[in-house]
């Protein structure tokens, strides 16, 4: 249209359009834009891939909780690595997490690294991982000192117990069975934890247990050369003669189990012991504070007797003191006797003898390179001297026997085989044996007593007894009445010759009279004859003097 | 009949006379002092200029994550087209589809288009499919909505802050730049990419 208009009507020249110069610089610097833009892609691209690190492989049981793309690796909850991608592994017996580690973090993929998944977990030791309830597991990563290079791991299903670097000792214990034990379980020296179970794990051969266990720092120092371990779990209860004893550690390992260290009392070498060391493992703690045992001796002895209530672990005892302990009890068959005597086998720990021990052994010469051989010289001499072993009992309520070596010195003398292997040491039957013996032939000696025929003579002796004092009642007691009044009559007539209006009482009194009145003159008699002895001879001399005469009339007046 | 060599300021309508420009030139109206058109050389150049920034950008934009956000430990982030796909699952599937042409394909289109337009254009050459190009870069201009998205990402940031803690991933930033380069590709009037062309084309079939 305004085209039209435009054409129709000759146009006008018009005016031109202004013309503006633009600074020269301003088209050449809107290049910047996109160089700029491009450095910041580069930069960037750059930065992601200068940040990245080694990518590495690690194989679980299950991927629970783990998450491409979201799950960290953490190191000291701080983040190291991403996991990037998770998968099956070829045979799907496990999951493989391929993991993105960080620029810093490419120390974590060498050789003893180790990686496990954290998650929240409830066990007998505690709680731990109660963060990753909110946000989730993630793998943990400890490194160790290898500079090794490797991508592909082996993820741990727990935990480990100690982290590289802690400081502390570890320790390998040697230890019979596990027990309740179980990785992580506590350490305790006096009481207080001061380290845990690292890992277990069987012998070759399976026979014994190696035990790893770790002491933090400080507490590493208390364990020295000498230092004991035990297993410190559940409850040790004693009953013995000081009472009702019970033993734990904490109310944790009574449920949980634990180990427990300490240095026995007395001078000992209190060097801390070095890192790896080994130690014994013990089952109690008064096991573990025992003199150590030594090698053991085995010993036979052979026994006629019913064993009843021996066990195998039966104290051995040499004067109270336990010396071994019964290693089995057979049942034998001597075909010549025809009786089943019982085979006893005991462990001796000469060890435990003491200085005895020790002293004997120097007697022996150590010639021999058989241990047999040299026990036999030992023991040779003893059992000359009355050196038996007796099955006592123990206990008398439960029946528990025990073998007790003693010297007894009416011992029968029996031939000692010192060729014989193991070396076999002759019983005797033990003291209560003897008793139930002796009882028991007292009780044969009665059960042989004719009680029937003495019960029978007795019976009729009694008959007769019963006849004779009927003839007694019959018979002889009324005429024993008649005698006794005939007695009385007697009495009564001798009891009248008595009385005091009786002759025969007067007579006797003037007799008495007559009797006093002669003594009277002998004793005059007497008198004189003291003071003139001459009388006797010339008669009485004729009158004194005058003088003398009241002397006189008084001595001649006496008589 | 048309006339090349007369241009119409599109503000108030006066008629100028076209006169050559020499390289960094601006014609202006007399009256309004409008820009009329640019030396064409350096108009061209600048458009690619931007254009290819934009590009950079848009391949930022979309590569790095756009928000990052963290509550006790967990954390996620995404950039656009992983959000993209999770609007896309089950009943979002329109929402996503918007999305995804508004966010991603349509400002993909600019760019490809205008660069691809341009590219030959500064080697004085017309493009192949020149036309088909020229329509659809202008068809699709309004549905180009990188802003609101920007809006949308922002908005998302405060409200969420309260109760996460929220990061603008690099995504966010070149999502930011990469508006501000859309608008200025957009706003250049590209219909002055015909005239240098078809003058010639009436030069050469003048002569």
């Amino acid at each position: 249209m305004s085209d039209e208009d435009v054409s129709a009507a000759a146009p006008p020249p018009l005016p031109p359009v202004s013309v503006v110069r633009r600074g020269r610089w301003s088209a050449g610097l809107i290049w910047l834009v996109p160089v700029v833009a491009a450095l910041i892609g580069i930069g960037m691209v750059i930065h992601n891939w200068a940040s990245e690190g080694p990518v590495i492989e690690i194989s679980f049981i299950t991927a629970e909780g783990l998450e491409a793309g979201k799950t960290q690796v953490k190191y000291k909850e701080v983040v190291i690595g991403l996991v990037d991608s998770i998968r099956l592994a070829g045979d799907n017996t496990h999951v493989v997490v391929r993991v993105n580690l960080s620029k810093d973090a490419a120390g974590f993929a060498t050789a003893d690294a180790r990686y496990w998944v954290v998650r929240p977990r409830f066990g007998t030791s505690g709680v731990s991982g109660i963060g990753t309830l909110l946000s989730g597991a993630y793998i943990g990563a400890d490194n160790g000192e290898s500079h090794e290079v490797k991508k592909s791991f082996i993820g741990l299903e727990r935990p480990p117990a100690v982290i590289h670097g802690s400081p502390g000792k570890r320790f390998t214990l040697l230890a019979n069975d596990i027990g309740s034990l179980d990785i992580g379980s506590p350490v305790y020296y006096r009481r207080i934890q001061v380290g845990r179970l690292v890992s277990y794990e069987l012998d070759r051969d399976g026979r014994q247990m190696h035990v790893d266990i770790f002491v933090d720092a400080p507490y590493d120092r208390f364990v020295t050369v000498s230092s004991r371990f035990w297993n410190a779990s559940g409850v040790d209860l004693n009953l013995d003669a000081g009472g009702l004893k019970l033993n734990t550690q904490s109310l944790a390992t009574v449920v949980a189990g634990g180990l427990a260290f300490a240095t026995p009392p007395g001078p000992r070498d209190t060097a801390p012991a070095a890192d790896n060391a080994q130690f014994t493992l013990f089952d109690d703690m008064q096991g573990a504070f025992a003199p150590p045992d030594g090698e053991p001796e085995y010993l036979q002895m052979r026994f006629e007797q019913s064993l009843r209530g021996l066990s195998v672990g039966a104290q051995v005892d040499f004067r109270g003191i336990v010396v071994g302990k019964v290693a089995s009890v057979r049942l034998d068959y001597d075909v010549d006797k025809q009786a089943f005597p019982l085979i006893v086998g005991v462990v001796i720990y000469p060890q435990r003898f003491g200085r005895a021990g020790e002293k004997i052994a120097q007697l022996v010469p150590r010639g021999s390179d058989d241990d047999n051989a040299r026990l036999a010289h030992l023991i040779e001499p003893m059992v000359a001297r009355g050196l038996r072993a007796q099955a006592r009992t123990g206990n008398l309520l439960t029946g528990q026997l025990y073998i007790a070596l003693d010297f007894l010195p009416n011992a029968t003398k029996i031939a000692f085989d010192p060729a014989a292997r193991p070396v076999e040491l002759p019983t005797t039957p033990g003291s209560f044996d003897r008793l139930q013996e002796q009882m028991t032939g007292i009780v044969e000696k009665i059960d042989k007593l004719p009680l029937e025929a003495i019960g029978r003579h007795l019976d009729s002796t009694i008959a007769q007894l019963d006849k004779a004092l009927r003839q007694v009642n019959e018979a002889t007691l009324p005429q024993f009445n008649a005698t006794l009044a005939g007695a009385q009559g007697t009495l009564g007539s001798a009891q009248k010759a008595i009385s005091t209006d009786a002759p025969l009482q007067q007579n006797l009194a003037q007799t008495l009279a007559e009797m006093q009145r002669a003594a009277r003159s002998l004793r005059a008699l007497t008198d004189y004859l003291g003071i003139h002895p001459e009388s006797l001879l010339r008669g009485k001399p004729a009158d004194p003097a005058l003088r003398d005469a009241p002397e006189k009339d008084a001595k001649g007046n006496k008589p | 009949m048309t006339y090349p060599e007369l241009v119409i300021c599109e503000y108030c309508d006066s008629v100028w006379c076209r006169s050559e420009l020499g390289d960094h030139e601006i014609a202006r109206c007399g009256r309004c002092r409008a820009v009329l058109y640019r030396a064409s050389r350096a108009d061209i150049d600048q458009l690619l200029a931007l254009t290819l920034a934009a590009a950079i950008v848009f391949v930022i934009a979309n590569a790095s994550p756009v928000i990052r956000i963290a509550v006790s430990g967990m954390h996620n982030e995404a950039n656009l087209l992983q959000s993209i796909a999770a609007l896309s699952h089950g009943s979002g599937l329109i929402v996503g589809l918007v999305a995804a042409a508004t966010l991603f394909v349509v400002p993909l289109l600019q760019i490809v288009l205008l660069g691809w337009v341009l590219v030959f254009a500064r080697a004085r050459r017309r493009a192949p499919g020149f036309a088909f190009a020229m329509r659809w870069l202008h068809r699709i201009r309004p549905w180009s909505m990188t802003e609101v998205f920007l809006l949308g990402v922002l908005v998302a940031i405060v409200k969420l802050s309260g109760m996460l803690s929220v990061i603008a991933g690099p995504g966010a930033w070149a999502t930011a730049i990469l508006t501000v380069l859309i608008t200025l590709i957009a706003q250049h009037d590209v219909r002055t990419l015909w005239e240098p062309l078809s003058a010639r084309v009436a030069v050469e079939l003048r002569e």
